[in-house]
């Protein structure tokens, strides 16, 4: 990706939308939306103060939602071209009309730019390769799993946040549930600091404690006085969250981190229901997230649901193997019916074990989905504005003897914008994307280049 | 139909032998010997007469716990219904409950016999002998008699619904002539006294001129909407569930509707639930009703679980079983009153709490809201 960033002869878009395409193959007109970042990209070093420094706090798409970042931002650390962005919404300036300008003040560059506007550039070029990737699977349409409903059932790309060093829990497997738990507690000690404040100060200028005004409020005596009223109102809340706060603090204090883990396989994939197609790289990822884990912890466990497990290319048998021998690894061959919560917070996942034809029950600290690989949003209106096909499971159209072609001469598809693949697929089909695009810019270079002379 | 021809229909070959089935249904998790998934596997290894003869067939509930969550859309419990066809035309039967009583109620009914049964409706309140709009009680009269000593009182639901119907302005039909509808005959596997209990009543609708049929009853509902066109093409006639009436009249404010009924959970039925898809309605009404003391029960909706026994037949230990565990998933949620839908759920679920030490109560929603009336 570096690679991409540094080389002298790609010129990188990023943060930018297609709008607009016309002409025919080696002779393409594309209109850009550059998207305003509200930093100046000739101008910002990547070098991070703004972040630093910004006041305000908003949920990290990149983590899943699972973590926090701040309104000025990178959408991940290794992201090209390292450039911060301003998420508009979020931005006290931008977004809420407040006075901040924080981030201007402390960039030496002098890169923020709260007046940038949307760019629009025109490109003329011979050949597209349409590579937008794919989308999660959104598992909440599933009622039987239960996700989004219970704390401790996450997809595989947020337990793949959780795990990451530089995720949201630094690699430790804190349970959603636990940490949900913590911001309860954050909140309420908020709270509780507040009041705490408050009453030591009224109790200090009437000379007054909390407990004789409580009792004058009930006996009746401070009848018409507002401020007794509150006073009185504000030591009951206060010891409404003591006693609240109390098992709390207990029970986050007892709190483990995951130690058995299952993987649920096929969810929204080879399901009529939902998609059809095997989304081909899931099993692979459950069997790695399931080894890192172990690798992070040794006492972690994990049961692998599935119909097959897919293990197909150099190695991956293999690599499924050592995961059972050595990494505490257990492949259960029955898909999941239901997953249930119990009094714990546990997740219990129901199955019938097809081999041993019985019907089970089993409880877990975490369940991970290996949710569906779709395609992404935007391709409906990527395709109409390319004037490409999709095909019947809404990706891109691809020849089957010409794989990377689309629909329309001098446009080509590679990765999951074609269907689920995995990463050395994707790669390969990347450079040959490149490569037959190359055979339709090369010819229409030399046309041009003898028309102008 | 036979096997090969209900494989074809139900396309059971696209079974991917995942056990999603047997793992979901709730037979299967106290009856071991009884899965979904072999008998589809059985049916496609062509070993039919074994299969045919397999008591487990009428052990299905025919719930649809199964096929809503199918990932091949396998519906087992329509492919259940044909096997059971086939069972019966070879000879074998299930154990009715009852010792077959609402059996033979149904079949004589397709006698000529001549009931008298809505004597109660003239009591409740307006009825008509013709009109536009006809309410179809059901088996309600013979349940009131029958399970008496449940304490179950089915005609108090349809005299509530009269009474509630007669508020919105409406005089509906009801018929002495009108028969069972047929649905346990069509999933106790006797689909020719189906059709003509179906013709009967179709005949006796039409004769009151009505343009529209209303259920209380979601067995009823759902043979109608389903069934009744499946073999008898487009029925021509509006047909409405009492509580989506019930919607519009608290929406156009002909429904005032007091609530206090203490905390309640809700039981969703099998048919109105996931074969008529009908979730949200009885919720919203519970939701105004209970003020905020509506709990749900964690399976609910598309993962609830039947009341333990269907078509009456195959009540067995086990279906005492799945209702005992329902009563206390209900308690758990820490309601006074489990709020149904169904007259059978209502009973099959009240015959266990006979026998059990819970505070607990079975109410019926069309009861409830008649109730909170003001």
């Amino acid at each position: 990706m570096l690679d991409v960033g540094r080389h002298p002869r790609i010129n990188l878009l990023a943060y930018s939308e297609v709008e607009n395409v016309s002409g025919d193959a080696g002779n393409f007109r594309v209109k850009v939306r550059k998207k305003a970042r509200f930093v100046n990209e000739d101008l910002c070093t990547g070098c991070g103060t703004c972040a630093e420094k910004c006041p305000t706090m908003t949920v990290d798409v990149f983590n899943a939602e699972l973590g926090s970042r701040k309104a000025i931002y990178k959408y991940f650390p290794q992201g090209i071209p390292s450039i911060y962005t301003i998420d508009k919404d979020a931005c006290r300036q931008l977004g809420q009309g407040k006075k901040c300008g924080i981030c201007a003040k402390v960039c030496q560059a002098k890169a923020v730019d709260f007046e940038q506007n949307d760019g629009e550039i025109q490109l003329h070029v011979g050949a597209i390769v349409v590579a937008t990737g794919y989308d999660v699977f959104d598992p909440s349409v599933i009622p039987e799993h239960g996700y989004g409903r219970i704390a401790n059932v996450v997809t595989a790309l947020e337990f793949e946040r959780l795990l990451s060093a530089s995720g949201p829990t630094a690699g430790h497997l804190d349970r959603p549930s636990d940490m949900a738990l913590e911001k309860e507690i954050d909140d309420l000690e908020k709270e509780h600091k507040k009041l705490s404040r408050q009453l030591k100060q009224l109790e200090e200028k009437h000379g007054k404690s909390s407990a004789q005004v409580m009792d004058l409020v009930k006996s009746g005596a401070a009848a018409a006085d507002k401020d007794l009223h509150n006073w009185a109102a504000s030591a009951e809340r206060f010891g409404e969250l003591e006693a609240r706060l109390e098992p709390m603090r207990q029970k986050i204090g007892a709190a483990q981190p995951a130690k058995k883990l299952a993987f649920i396989q096929c969810v929204g994939s080879r399901d009529f229901r939902f998609n059809k197609f095997c989304s081909s790289y899931c099993c692979m990822h459950s069997v790695k997230e399931a080894m890192i884990a172990n690798e992070h912890d040794n006492e972690v466990s994990s049961s692998i649901f599935c119909m097959d497990l897919r293990a197909v290319g150099r190695g991956f048998e293999e690599y499924k193997l050592r995961g059972g021998k050595q990494a505490n690894i257990k492949y259960v061959r029955g898909r999941v019916a239901e997953i249930t919560e119990d009094d714990a917070l546990n997740p219990v996942v129901w199955f019938e074990s097809t081999t041993s034809r019985q019907v089970l029950h089993e409880t877990f600290d975490m369940v991970v989905l290996a949710t569906a690989c779709v395609p992404t949003a935007g391709t409906p209106k990527l395709a109409e504005l390319l004037g490409i096909e999709l095909d019947s499971n809404g990706f891109f159209k691809t020849d089957p003897l010409a794989p990377l072609n689309a629909t329309r001469d001098g446009i080509f598809v590679c990765g999951c914008a074609q269907g689920p693949m995995d990463i050395p697929e994707s790669v390969a089909q990347a450079s040959s994307a490149a490569a037959r695009a190359a055979e339709v810019v090369a010819p229409a270079r030399q046309v041009a280049a003898a028309g102008s002379q | 139909m036979n096997i090969e021809e209900a494989v074809k229909t139900y396309q059971t070959y696209y079974c991917l032998d995942c056990g999603v089935c047997t793992g979901s249904c709730p037979v299967s998790r106290i009856l071991p010997s009884f899965s979904p998934r072999l008998i589809v596997e059985k049916a496609l290894l062509d070993l039919g007469d074994e299969l045919l003869k397999d008591p487990e067939l009428w052990s299905c509930l025919t719930c649809s716990r199964c096929f809503e969550r199918c990932p091949a859309k396998i519906n087992f419990p329509e492919f259940m219904r044909c096997l059971r066809e086939e069972a019966t035309r070879r000879g074998t039967k299930p154990v009715y409950s009852h010792h077959g009583m609402l059996q033979t109620i149904m079949e004589l009914q397709t006698r000529g016999i001549h009931q008298k049964k809505t004597e109660w409706a003239k009591e409740a309140g307006k009825v008509a002998a013709s009109g536009d709009t006809f309410f179809f009680v059901g088996c309600m009269p013979y349940f009131d008699v029958i399970f008496r000593d449940l304490g179950v009182d089915s005609l108090t639901v349809s005299r509530n619904v009269i009474k509630i119907l007669n508020a919105a302005g409406i005089e509906p039909v009801v018929s002495d002539e009108e028969a069972c509808c047929g649905h346990d005959m069509l999933w106790n596997g006797k689909p020719e006294i189906f059709k003509k209990l179906a013709e009967k009543n179709l005949d006796v609708i039409r004769q009151a001129g009505a343009k529209r049929v209303i259920f209380n009853c979601p067995e009823g509902y759902y043979t109608f909407r389903h069934h009744y066109p499946e073999f008898f093409g487009e029925l021509g006639l509006e047909i409405i569930h009492f509580y989506d009436f019930v919607q519009d009249m608290i929406k156009q404010g002909a429904l005032q509707l007091s609530n206090g009924t203490g905390a309640v959970t809700y039981h969703d039925p099998c048919r109105l639930g996931r074969m008529a898809k009908i979730y949200e309605g009885p919720r919203h009404i519970l939701q105004t009703l209970a003020d905020g003391h509506f709990h749900e029960m964690e399976r609910n909706r598309e993962n609830a679980v039947c009341c333990g026994t269907s078509g009456w037949a195959n009540c067995s230990s086990g279906s005492k079983q799945i209702q005992v565990e329902r009563l206390k998933e209900a308690k758990h949620t820490g309601a006074q009153t489990l709020v149904t839908a169904c007259p059978k759920c209502t009973i099959h679920l009240s015959c266990a709490l006979n026998n059990m030490d819970m505070d607990l109560q079975i109410k019926d929603l069309t009861t409830l809201i008649a109730e909170s009336m003001d």
